[in-house]
């Protein structure tokens, strides 16, 4: 079938493309069996779910130009579910990550229709808003533990359990996770050829060409945010049986969903590697920052100071990412 | 009957207050279209500026506001003219991740100097006073004369954009601004100019605020939310639209209050129970998405 | 019957008529031309028909079906294609892609898309350009662009906006030969809003003219470059009357 053949067919990219990520690829499969720290696994675990993260913004803001920077709320959702079907009803992850995506997709066309009525800033502020208002109700909600958020304890259950997902080494979650993000990648590349995938490119370009070649345009963002959300969901599910320990806080606030932003913009928005690049460099960056500098005594808070400068300087120099440099060196060179 | 009262009065209080944080706001709006995630890190740098002066100096609190409005406006050209400069160019997306990192960078320099504990005001000519005006209404002293200058300031900038040379130069960008351009009026000088006199507002906001509550360094993004809701629903770039819709959030934020006052009226208790204090801000989200999914223009914007 | 029937169309900003009742018909295989000094409501009456804005008053009929409340992207559905005066490309599409996407109104498969894509390119002789970003081309090669998309949609109805605006004369020639390949190489009725007056009387079987937003000529061109009223809507009234002998 076409739409299979669009999915893994990559030879639309140079050759030299295709070996680097062949080698990336090769790296990720190996890398659990190299001898690194907990630490630099851990890291490698954050990479791989922003990523996944960053793919699906991406759809909608990279290729549909539409900022959107309330994504939280969907990882909410999905590490939400996953956690309460597991700790009430003892549901695994394999029946409560779908049911995550069905819910967090069905919030996303209830508030993506009235919301893509807005656009440019005004867009993204109202994506803003829409996340705090469920951030703040899962905080007051007792039901989902409301503030203090909720717990998997793994004693509860016997390790390595590939139903529910939990386990003693980050190996088998590093695997599942490398699953997931190959078959993210395989989607996104089916996507960016697609029918939906052109109109997004076209409504990003000129919204009333697209209206007069006969897109709906309110129809096909929609689609694409819910695209977008399902990915996100899907990861805020793995999310709740990783970390074990979910709350409002730090699953839905702003930093996370303008970190997701972030990673795509300066990777490359719109672009099929973009978010794994911008995710590649921001998240060992932040990680090891972090150690380096945020333990010292006094130095609180300078780990950000330098993620945030180099926000700004990428924001005022090079707003495409660095794909979009990539790409504007070959076009030149082609001419 | 008590608690509505009081709650209406307190909602206005707070709203005037409101208003004039989101006036600076609607300001660098209206001027170049440029949505500033940091506004509310000025508010919190007007806050300790004001805190530690009257602390190191032994001045009263309110007599710090002319520092605070010097150091906001300093604070505001500079970040324009360091930076906010080069995000005109590109595309919005890096305009918004732009302020975003300015938001934080301000954010966490404010952590690394002050530490993360709360900060309060203990001593001052009105802090701890209130006024008690009969029917239940209690006031503190503080917050009304927050109220005051607020209205004051208000007048001010008003005066400042419709009665002056600057304040027409002003409008003029904010309208068409190569229309502006052509027409003799230095568009990077008022861009700036914009920058500082709603950097200096809202600082001096900070420094009203701080009087009634306290400061860390985490604060700034709720006020940047309660900015962004208030400016949508006055509508962008409208300096009386700011105040009327300040006061208008201002009782959203007291709809707890309101809450209390229906359901013990009409014995509403199963209603009672719901935690509405805990959900205080979050109406002020959810008006700003209604307002702009009904009403993007606001109450009196231009700009859509 | 008519392809187009726009009936007392009026469209009004305000107090002011854009549009002010506006009355004409288009055969099927038509090639009319839409003129008027600047100013007049060309541009609006385009936006009015293909469905960018809502009418104040009147009615739209296209192929027998009352378009006048549809909206934009179900009007070009119905077979109806238009280009844009000025086309901002914030764009990362290339020339080939740009024309897909109007294939893709009526076809799912990329392989499809693309091919019809590249047959219509082949036609507007820009095969050597498709790997192109359109931002990238010269403003002669993006004209031809901007048609080659809205083909894309196989229209019935081709609304064409000053594509010649701003061509040199060798490049004028060029896209009157695609304009007139497309109306009768590939059947599709057209409509074009033109300054450039060589072009329009030239291949134009019929023009209509506009002025102030009102509709005051309607014939053959030979007839509408005489007529009285045209050449004082372009040139003004005294200039008419100092010259009236001449004119006579």
């Amino acid at each position: 079938m076409e739409t299979i053949r669009n999915a893994l067919d990559f030879s639309d990219f140079p050759r030299i493309d295709l070996i680097g990520a062949g080698l990336v690829l090769i790296f990720l499969l190996i890398f659990p069996l190299l001898p690194l720290s907990a630490f630099a696994m851990a890291t490698m675990i954050q990479f791989l779910m922003f990523s996944i993260y960053g793919m699906g913004w991406n759809t909608i803001g990279g290729y549909g130009g539409q900022v959107d920077l309330g994504k939280a709320q969907y990882v909410g959702i999905g590490a939400y579910t996953t956690s309460v079907m597991l700790i009430r009803w003892d549901i695994p992850f394999w029946v409560s990550m779908p049911i995550g995506v069905c819910f967090a997709v069905g919030w996303s066309f209830i508030i993506g229709y009235p919301l893509f009525r807005l656009k440019g800033h005004y867009f993204a502020i109202a994506t803003i808003a829409t996340s705090l208002v469920l951030k703040d109700l899962f905080e007051a909600w007792n039901f989902v533990g409301a503030a203090r958020g909720l717990e998997i304890s793994p004693i509860k259950y016997r390790p390595p359990d590939f139903l529910r997902l939990i386990f003693k080494e980050d190996i088998y979650y590093y695997y599942v996770l490398l699953g997931l993000f190959i078959i993210g990648l395989f989607y996104i590349n089916w996507f960016r050829k697609s029918r939906l995938g052109f109109q997004l490119r076209c409504i990003k370009d000129n919204e009333n060409v697209a209206e007069s070649l006969g897109i709906n345009v309110r129809w096909a963002k929609v689609k694409t945010y819910a695209i977008a959300t399902a990915f996100v969901s899907v990861v805020g599910s793995f999310h709740a049986c990783y970390i074990k320990n979910i709350e409002p806080e730090d699953t839905m606030s702003l930093s996370i969903s303008i970190l997701i932003a972030l990673m795509a913009m300066l990777g490359g928005a719109g672009s099929l590697w973009g978010p794994i690049i911008g995710a590649g460099i921001l998240i060992p960056l932040k990680s090891y920052l972090k150690e380096w500098l945020g333990a010292k005594a006094g130095l609180v808070g300078i780990d950000l100071i330098i993620y945030a400068i180099i926000i700004m300087l990428v924001s005022a120099y090079e707003p495409r990412g660095i794909w979009g440099i990539v790409e504007k060196v070959r076009r030149r060179k082609r001419r | 009957m008590d608690i509505l009262l009081s709650s209406i009065v307190a909602g206005l209080l707070i709203g005037m207050v409101l208003a004039i944080v989101a006036l600076g706001l609607t300001i660098i709006f209206g001027v170049m279209d440029i949505v500033n995630f940091a506004h509310g890190e000025f508010l919190m740098i007007g806050m300790y500026t004001g805190l530690l002066t009257a602390q190191a100096t032994g001045m009263d609190p309110l007599l710090t506001l002319p520092l605070a409005a010097a150091v906001g406006c300093l604070l505001g050209i500079l970040c324009y003219v360091g930076f906010v400069k080069f995000l005109l160019r590109g595309p919005m997306i890096a305009q918004l991740l732009g302020t975003f990192g300015l938001m934080l960078f301000l954010r966490n320099l404010a952590l690394l100097i002050f530490g993360s504990e709360d900060r309060a005001l203990h001593h001052g000519i009105l802090v701890g006073k209130s006024f008690d005006i009969g029917m239940g209404i209690i006031i503190p002293a503080t917050k009304l004369a927050a109220a005051g200058l607020s209205v004051l300031a208000f007048w001010g900038v008003w005066l400042l954009m419709n009665r002056t040379k600057i304040g027409k130069a002003l409008r003029a960008t904010a309208l068409n601004a190569q229309g502006a351009r052509y027409m003799g009026i230095p568009i990077e000088r008022m861009n700036a100019l914009a920058w500082g006199i709603g950097g200096g507002t809202v600082s001096v906001a900070g420094a009203l605020i701080v009087n009634f509550w306290s400061v860390n360094p985490f604060m700034g993004l709720l006020f940047t939310m309660i900015a962004f809701a208030i400016v949508a629903l006055g509508g962008f770039g409208s300096v009386p639209g700011a105040f009327f819709a300040g006061l208008v959030v201002g009782m959203i934020t007291e709809i707890p209050g309101f809450w209390d006052f229906f359901t013990y009226t009409f014995n509403l208790d199963w209603m009672a129970d719901v935690p509405m204090t805990s959900f205080k801000y979050m109406w002020v989200y959810l008006a700003y998405f209604v307002i702009m999914v009904l009403r993007p223009r606001g109450l009196f914007g231009w700009k859509q | 019957m008519a392809l187009l029937e726009v009936k007392q169309v009026t469209k009004a900003f305000g107090g002011l008529r854009a549009n002010d009742d506006i009355t004409f018909s288009l055969e099927t295989g038509e090639l009319v031309g839409l003129i008027g000094p600047n100013g007049a409501g060309k541009t609006t009456l385009f936006n009015c028909i293909s469905g960018l804005h809502p009418i104040t008053s009147g009615e739209i009929i296209f192929s027998q079906e009352d378009i006048t409340e549809l909206k934009a992207h179900e009007i070009a559905r119905r077979g109806l294609a238009r280009t844009f005066q000025v086309y901002v490309a914030s764009g990362d599409l290339t020339v080939e892609e740009n024309v897909m996407v109007g294939c893709f109104m009526h076809t799912r498969s990329r392989s499809e898309s693309k091919t019809r894509a590249n047959r219509i390119l082949q036609f507007m002789k820009l095969q050597e350009l498709s790997e192109y970003l359109v931002s990238e081309l010269p403003a002669a090669a993006q004209k031809r662009v901007t048609m080659a998309t809205a083909l894309g949609s196989e229209p019935k109805l081709l609304l064409l906006d000053e594509v010649a605006a701003g061509l040199n004369p060798s490049e004028i020639e060029e896209i009157m030969t695609s304009i007139k390949s497309v109306h009768i190489d590939m059947g599709v009725t057209v409509i074009l809003i033109e300054h450039v007056m060589e072009l329009v009387m030239k291949i134009s079987d019929r023009v209509i003219v506009l002025d102030y937003g009102k509709k005051i000529a309607d014939g053959n061109p030979a007839q509408v470059a005489k007529d009285p009223k045209v050449i004082k809507a372009y040139l003004g009234e005294r200039y008419v009357k100092e010259y009236a002998e001449k004119l006579a």
